[in-house]
């Protein structure tokens, strides 16, 4: 009986498989998503204009709430009902819109964001789900698509910063991450700098100066040139990219100096990870860097929902608050399209360990920034908050919504991978329209 | 041929004028192919089956430098000194690199690439554990059969001191690390992947939805071998043992819930039955707890899996050994991804993957001999450059090997082909048997000592993630960073009695540093320009000359050339 009680356990547990991916639409043999929109994007994009798009230098910050943000006690909450939880309502700086009383500061910007209460996904567990919902869950073609990050990087290139294309602020370890390149090849990957800490290696050795440090790598790139000469470039690219990637790193060290950081930053941010971690991608943006994730992890709240919520969301208001905030001051926020999401958010049904369990049927997320309306909310759940009652929009349709706010023209901008056109969004999917400028 | 040379070895006066024979016979077809001599049967049937697919010009065979570089990383992990250089490529017989191949197989080196080899094969960076290591490497010292080195994994004895290391596969996998338990699907998960090329994984919970022949049942019938092992703790090295199988695994697709039930089987296979027992009956020898043994079970599902599945009539188990090798000879499986056996993504070269198996089943799973029939193929030994008249933008297929595949190094072969160039330490590793002559049990502690720091630095810098397969080139920023600030790195430029820079420092004249520098790291003589670059760069500050010489070495050292096989 133990046995089979294990089996049972770890079946919850596994599926981190990449090949895990399959639209439900497959096996239900519907077509849940709808048609592409029939309406006009203005003002196509042509790859021939993708190098004055790379001048513009739009970027993109990716707050990455692992495990599973509510929407109950975040964006979408039901006070008084059924489901709704312990927590109140509060009326935010948009007339008529509330969100959770755990969301106070972020009540006062409310005019700046753009939030989704109507995402429909497809996979409940996090070893699947979060790869499938940060590559966009297209259509399966039996390749491994690209996270965002990596899908930005490729896209739109690292700007003329040479800094990393795409980075990853986190708590915990660092180090490049390649698998989230997918078929887009390892130099698309995020590299991750653990704690927002410097990757080891980063400072040169004192007996070396700049000029010695220039004519041992002139002599590396010679021997380089002539290795590649008759064979594929690919590994000669590959390699070359990432020694660029590192000189800029080394140069720029400056960047992960935490002590730099005043006290009034500190405290509009919070002294905890997130609020660090946000500084140092607010850096990172500042520094040119296109594309920043910074990671939250612990929200898995399967037990003690409501206390695990009442200690992590404030942590989230203040970081976020004042990364908004920040970059709209600085004037970035026309350029810089934020994304603070899960990989699904919770149950409405409270479990008898007073925790909520992964719900991808209907949640939320919030976004601001380049290319988005502010002050508007999309979509809606039904008084319960269990299902989404207007239109559902599945991860699809939010990779479709982002690349238009960043330019990209997702219905026509393709990946060719082996000579095989890839679509970079899912083609069942459209962009969220009353969400764009 | 074979029959010959046994015969010429008889007797010195025939030997003489055979050899006379012999060579006037081969001198012509050195000339088309050096290798051509002492290919076996199946080096010539790789070579022709490959030409019939290839539907294009393929690159001439690799020069003797490249060739002997390749054949060095491959089967002992690392470059050759300069001394092993220079001595091959003063050679003029025409069976000499089939000659260096039976040199390497049968050093001591060998055992020793093949161990590392196989651990980051099957456990891919899960941890290291001393008896593992010295299982594979008594394994490949001894060259036991593929089917029995599966066997002594699949059922490991605590018994069998040469083998119970093997046991590591399962405990470093069932492994609980705080909060997280046991990996028993991953368990199930890599018999599928490593012993028979099959990833059922996506079948743990319903059939696989894009793979037909991966079905829920192939997954939960692995399942059933391997889901009541556990770890033992009364013993100090790697140990498991397993629970009464007592009824059949249940499961049930999520997606129409229908229950239904396996024994133990293996995939495609049939099921075996899960007997019962009155209590007390289930033991041939029961346990003794003075003795402290567990006894020997009437019906044991891991002495099932390993009698049944490294079986020679069991095709998928050839097979995955036979995609595997040539995958680490070749740098692609015939079947491609290594773990994806099944009729809809068939071989690149259907034929010849049937041949190598029967051969293989032929040969009873001896992996040195199947490493030397490929490695005296033209088809490894063929040149990484592009064929004539190729340009970048053109498709060349990887699978057509056309040209030869660039291939990774493991952080192990980058360590040990670092430490041969410049000359740090000249053994590449510790005989882990102990004495080697003239080295007392301290010094070669405090060797092994040393390698394993080493080897910690270079892990760090250039190895996958644990559970990532080491399968592609992966250049990465870490990387780039320790090859550029590592201190301890670093130091090994610097000139130090012995070492490279050091020997280059002592030369006289740019032309012979140049030809010891690159024939010490890249196994080949400089070009006419590359001479003049060492020349110009080490006569532009003459007085800084030891500090350059040490700069040209790092570039070598670091430049892709360098870092991957080609």
């Amino acid at each position: 009986m133990a046995f089979k009680q294990e089996v049972n356990m770890t079946n919850k547990f596994r599926c981190p498989q990449q090949e895990h991916q399959i639209s439900r639409r497959r096996w239900l043999g519907t077509t849940a998503g709808t048609t592409v929109a029939s309406w006009g994007l203005g003002g196509l994009i042509q790859p021939s204009v993708a190098e004055s798009l790379r001048r513009d230098h739009k970027q993109v910050l990716f707050i990455w709430i692992d495990g599973g943000m509510s929407q109950l006690e975040s964006w979408d909450p039901k006070p008084n009902t059924e489901f709704g939880g312990p927590f109140r309502s509060i009326p935010t700086s948009l007339p008529g819109v509330y969100i959770s009383e755990l969301l106070p500061q972020t009540a006062q910007i409310m005019h700046k964001l753009a939030v989704v209460r109507s995402l429909c996904t497809q996979d409940n567990s996090h070893s699947a789900g979060v790869g499938r919902i940060q590559r966009g869950d297209p259509k399966d073609r039996g390749v491994t698509y690209p996270y965002f990050g990596s899908a930005v990087a490729n896209l739109l290139g690292p700007g003329e910063s040479a800094l990393p294309a795409y980075v990853w602020v986190k708590p915990g370890s660092g180090g490049f991450k390649h698998q989230d390149a997918g078929f887009l090849g390892p130099q698309y990957g995020a590299l991750a700098f653990g704690d927002g800490q410097a990757p080891s290696n980063l400072s040169r050795p004192e007996a070396f100066d700049a000029l010695d440090d220039q004519a041992r790598n002139r002599l590396r790139e010679a021997a380089n040139r002539r290795y590649a000469q008759n064979r594929r470039r690919k590994v000669t690219d590959a390699n070359t990219y990432v020694f660029d990637t590192a000189q800029t790193l080394m140069e720029r060290s400056d960047l992960f100096d935490q002590s730099t950081f005043t006290r009034q930053e500190l405290q509009r941010y919070g002294e905890h990870d997130l609020g660090r971690h946000m500084l140092v991608g607010r850096r990172m943006l500042e520094a040119g860097v296109r594309f920043v994730k910074v990671n939250s992890y612990g929200w898995d709240t399967h037990g003690d929902n409501f206390n695990g919520h009442a200690s992590l969301m404030p942590r989230f208001d203040q970081a976020f608050s004042a990364i908004v905030r920040d970059l709209s001051e600085r004037g970035m926020l026309e350029n810089v399209l934020v994304i603070a999401m899960s990989e699904f958010g919770r149950t409405p049904r409270i479990n008898g360990h007073i925790g909520r369990d992964h719900w991808p049927e209907a949640w939320s997320l919030a976004m601001a920034g380049c290319g988005l309306q502010s002050g508007v909310v999309a979509g809606a759940t039904n008084p319960l908050g269990t299902w989404v009652k207007s239109e559902e929009y599945d991860i699809g349709h939010m990779f479709h919504t982002w690349f238009h706010a960043l330019g990209i023209d997702a219905r026509h901008r393709e990946y060719v991978i082996n000579g095989q056109p890839l679509p970079i969004a899912h083609e069942d999917c459209h962009a969220i329209k009353e969400l764009l400028i | 041929m074979k029959c010959l040379l046994v015969f010429v070895l008889r007797d010195k006066c025939r030997y003489l004028l055979a050899w006379f024979f012999l060579s006037l016979a081969l001198s012509s077809a050195q000339l088309l192919l050096p290798a051509a001599f002492s290919q076996g049967p199946i080096a010539v049937r790789i070579d022709e089956l490959i030409h019939q697919r290839a539907d294009g010009t393929l690159s001439p065979l690799a020069s003797d430098e490249a060739f002997l570089r390749r054949i060095y990383l491959d089967l002992v992990g690392r470059i050759p000194t300069l001394a092993e250089t220079r001595e091959f490529l003063t050679r003029r017989s025409p069976q000499r690199r089939a000659q260096v191949v039976d040199a390497l197989l049968a050093s001591d080196e060998y055992p020793l690439r093949m161990a590392q080899l196989f651990d980051v094969m099957l456990n891919e960076r899960r941890g290291e554990h001393v008896e593992w290591r010295g299982f594979l490497r008594q394994a490949f010292k001894e060259n036991r059969p593929w089917d029995r080195i599966t066997r002594e994994i699949l059922n490991p004895d605590v018994t069998q001191n040469i083998s119970r290391g093997a046991a590591f596969f399962y405990t470093g996998r069932l492994k609980r690390y705080g909060q997280v338990p046991a990996d028993v699907p991953g368990l199930v998960r890599d018999i599928g992947r490593m012993f028979l090329g099959v990833d059922v994984q996506c079948a743990q919970c319903h059939d696989h939805l894009f793979i037909d022949d991966y079905a829920q049942v192939d997954y939960q019938g692995l399942l059933a071998f391997v889901g009541n092992t556990y770890i033992r703790t009364d013993h100090p090295f790697p140990a498991v043992a397993e629970k009464q199988l007592t009824e059949k695994v249940q499961f049930a697709s999520v997606f129409d819930g229908e229950q239904k039930k396996t024994g133990p089987r293996l995939p495609g296979g049939v099921e075996f039955d899960v007997p019962k027992f009155e209590p007390g009956e289930e033991f041939l020898v029961p346990p003794d707890k003075k003795k402290k043994t567990l006894g020997v079970r009437k019906f044991s599902t891991l002495r099932i899996l390993a009698a049944e599945l490294p079986r020679s009539d069991n095709r998928g188990f050839a097979r995955n050994i036979v995609n595997r090798l040539w995958w680490v000879m070749m740098g692609r499986g015939l079947v491609d991804p290594l773990d994806l056996h099944h009729p809809d993504n068939p071989p690149s070269h259907p034929e010849l993957l049937e041949t190598l198996t029967d051969a293989m089943i032929a040969h009873q799973f001896d992996i040195k001999w199947f490493l030397r029939e490929l490695a005296l193929s033209g088809t490894y030994q063929r040149s990484s450059q592009l064929p004539g008249g190729f340009s970048d933008g053109q498709i060349l297929l990887p699978q057509s090997y056309r040209v030869a595949l660039e291939r990774p190094l493991s952080a192990e072969q980058l360590l040990q082909s670092t430490l041969t160039a410049t000359g740090v330490e000249q053994s590449w590793s510790i005989d882990p048997t102990g004495a080697k002559a003239g080295q007392d049990q301290s010094t070669i502690a405090a060797k092994e000592e040393q390698q394993q720091e080493w080897i910690k630095l270079f892990q760090a810098a250039f190895a996958n993630p644990p559970k990532e397969p080491e399968i592609e080139i992966a250049p990465s920023v870490r990387a780039a960073l320790f090859l550029m600030n590592d201190t301890t790195f670093l130091g090994w430029f610097e000139s130090r009695p012995g070492n490279l820079v050091h020997r280059l420092a002592a030369l006289d004249g740019d032309r012979l540093v140049a030809e010891e520098l690159y024939l010490t790291v890249l196994t080949r003589r400089p070009s006419t320009d590359e001479i003049l670059e060492v020349h110009t760069y080490l006569a532009a500050d003459p007085a800084e000359r030891t500090k350059r010489l040490g700069y040209l070495a790092w570039a070598l050292v670091t430049s892709t050339e360098f870092c991957v096989n080609h």
